[in-house]
């Protein structure tokens, strides 16, 4: 029992060490604040960390089998528009029919590079472009993880509607962000060879891996925004720094498709993200859109940290630029 | 929660409430009451910041609807509060504009409206 706590506070020990010794991305754009959605990934670059984020939910396979995942995202700024970022992920595979074999394991390491191209924040406007890098081989067959690599170009933006007219200042607070990536496997097909159990002889099953799309979006009301651009209503503290909203996380197989089909899955997610000075949590509903998507309804929580507010000279800088300054006294 | 898991979160949270004088200054909230109304123009606005502020880097502009000027162009900052004196103005809509630098060196913007009448 002892022993038990001891390693509990060393894991917590260098939970809390990371941020300071050694970050994935909220942005702000003028009045707007974007916070760090739990599937799609913000619009903006900068020094972050989310860990972990944990989900659960029943999978499409047949037989279903309860997926469990715990993952982990650090982002770091190299300069101030450009970022790298770490994602590391392992999956329970928990059977739920008897006849399923379950499993353990991680899934492959991967890596984005994401350069902000445009920020407008008269207009609450971001756009951002990445790469990310799924590293094949890194984790586990068991659980999924492919032998090769995969590379996903990916667009991102993100919109506030700031800027409406005085007679819509209560649409104000919503935001929308979005991606578009399209994932190319290194591999178009895999084969596996294996003995056929009636006759012995030499089997070859191939699969095409297809090409996908990776797209979705986020829909957003601030609380915070209402409260600090569009009125102050008086309302509790705890309301005024949720931010309830709704992602759709979708992936559109679009060629190389022969095998897989092109039947899009994914999930709707609705819940609610409380926003702090250096951290947020939040939480939602993964509601399949599909049998294939998934077989109930799951849900994925997170907590992510703002290393550039919690040590903002330290790892919380970019690598090279250091913190925005003016160079003068604003003209008065 | 579990014994454990409290003493394995209770490093992590000692190092956000530690690090809580550092972030972003992001508007707490203002008086004029953000999008209020109120009867007459007061004689100064003052915001309040989630942060402490660098003065020399700070600045708040109060315009009516017409966009003339109607603050005296020095903003004073205590801490954590900015506040500018208003000339007299009368009846409509007043566009308070901000940008303020926080104590580490994070930089933020923003803008709100209240009225002013009947």
């Amino acid at each position: 029992m002892l022993l038990s706590y001891a390693r509990a506070s060393l894991w917590g020990a260098a939970i809390a060490l990371i941020p300071l010794s050694g970050s994935s991305a909220h942005e702000i754009v003028g009045n707007r604040f974007f916070p760090a959605t739990l599937s799609i990934d913000d619009p903006g670059v900068n020094d972050e960390m989310s860990l972990p984020t944990a989900d659960s939910f029943k999978t499409g396979d047949v037989p279903p089998v309860r997926q469990r995942d715990i993952s982990a995202e650090f982002s770091k700024r190299i300069t101030e528009d450009f970022a790298i970022s770490f994602g590391t992920t392992y999956t329970f595979l928990g059977p739920i029919d008897p006849t399923a074999a379950g499993a353990n394991g991680f899934q492959n390491l991967e890596t984005t590079f994401k350069y902000r191209v445009f920020k407008s924040p008269e207009h609450e406007f971001v756009m951002s472009v990445g790469v990310s890098v799924e590293w094949g081989g890194t984790g586990s067959s068991t659980v999924g993880a492919e032998a090769f690599n995969t590379y996903t170009p990916t667009l991102y933006f993100g919109k506030g509607l700031g800027d409406l007219p005085d007679t819509l200042s209560w649409v104000r607070p919503v935001a929308i962000t979005g991606q578009v990536g399209y994932a190319i496997p290194g591999r178009n097909f895999t084969t596996t060879f294996g003995l056929d159990p009636d006759t012995g002889d030499l089997t070859a099953d191939t699969e095409f891996n297809p090409r996908v799309l990776n797209w979705g979006g986020t829909i957003q009301y601030s609380m915070p925004y209402l409260k600090s651009s569009v009125v102050d209503l008086g309302l509790p503290d705890s309301i005024n720094h949720l931010i309830p909203l709704v992602e759709a996380n979708l992936q559109t197989p679009v060629a190389n498709t022969l095998t897989s089909g092109t039947l899009t899955t994914g999930t709707i997610q609705p819940g609610v993200i409380w926003v702090g000075n250096t951290f947020q949590v939040g939480v939602e509903a993964l509601i399949p859109i599909n049998r294939q998507s998934g077989r109930n309804i799951g849900v994925i929580a997170q907590l992510h940290l703002y290393l550039d507010d919690i040590d903002p000279r330290g790892i919380g800088k970019p690598l090279f630029g250091g913190p925005v300054q003016p160079a003068s006294p604003f003209a008065r | 929660m579990r014994r454990s898991s409290l003493i394995a979160v209770t490093p992590l949270l000692v190092v956000l409430a530690s690090s809580a004088a550092q972030a972003h200054a992001l508007l707490d909230h203002a008086e004029p009451r953000v999008g209020n109304k109120v009867e007459s123009l007061p004689h100064e606005v003052t915001l309040w910041f989630t942060q402490k502020l660098e003065p020399a880097f700070s600045k708040v502009t109060v315009t009516n609807a017409a966009g003339e000027r109607v603050d005296s162009g020095k903003a004073r900052v205590s801490g954590n509060q900015m506040s500018v004196s208003l000339r007299s103005g009368g009846s409509g809509t007043y566009h308070v504009n901000w940008h303020v630098l926080s104590v580490d060196t994070h930089t933020s913007e923003g803008s709100f409206t209240f009225q002013v009448g009947q």
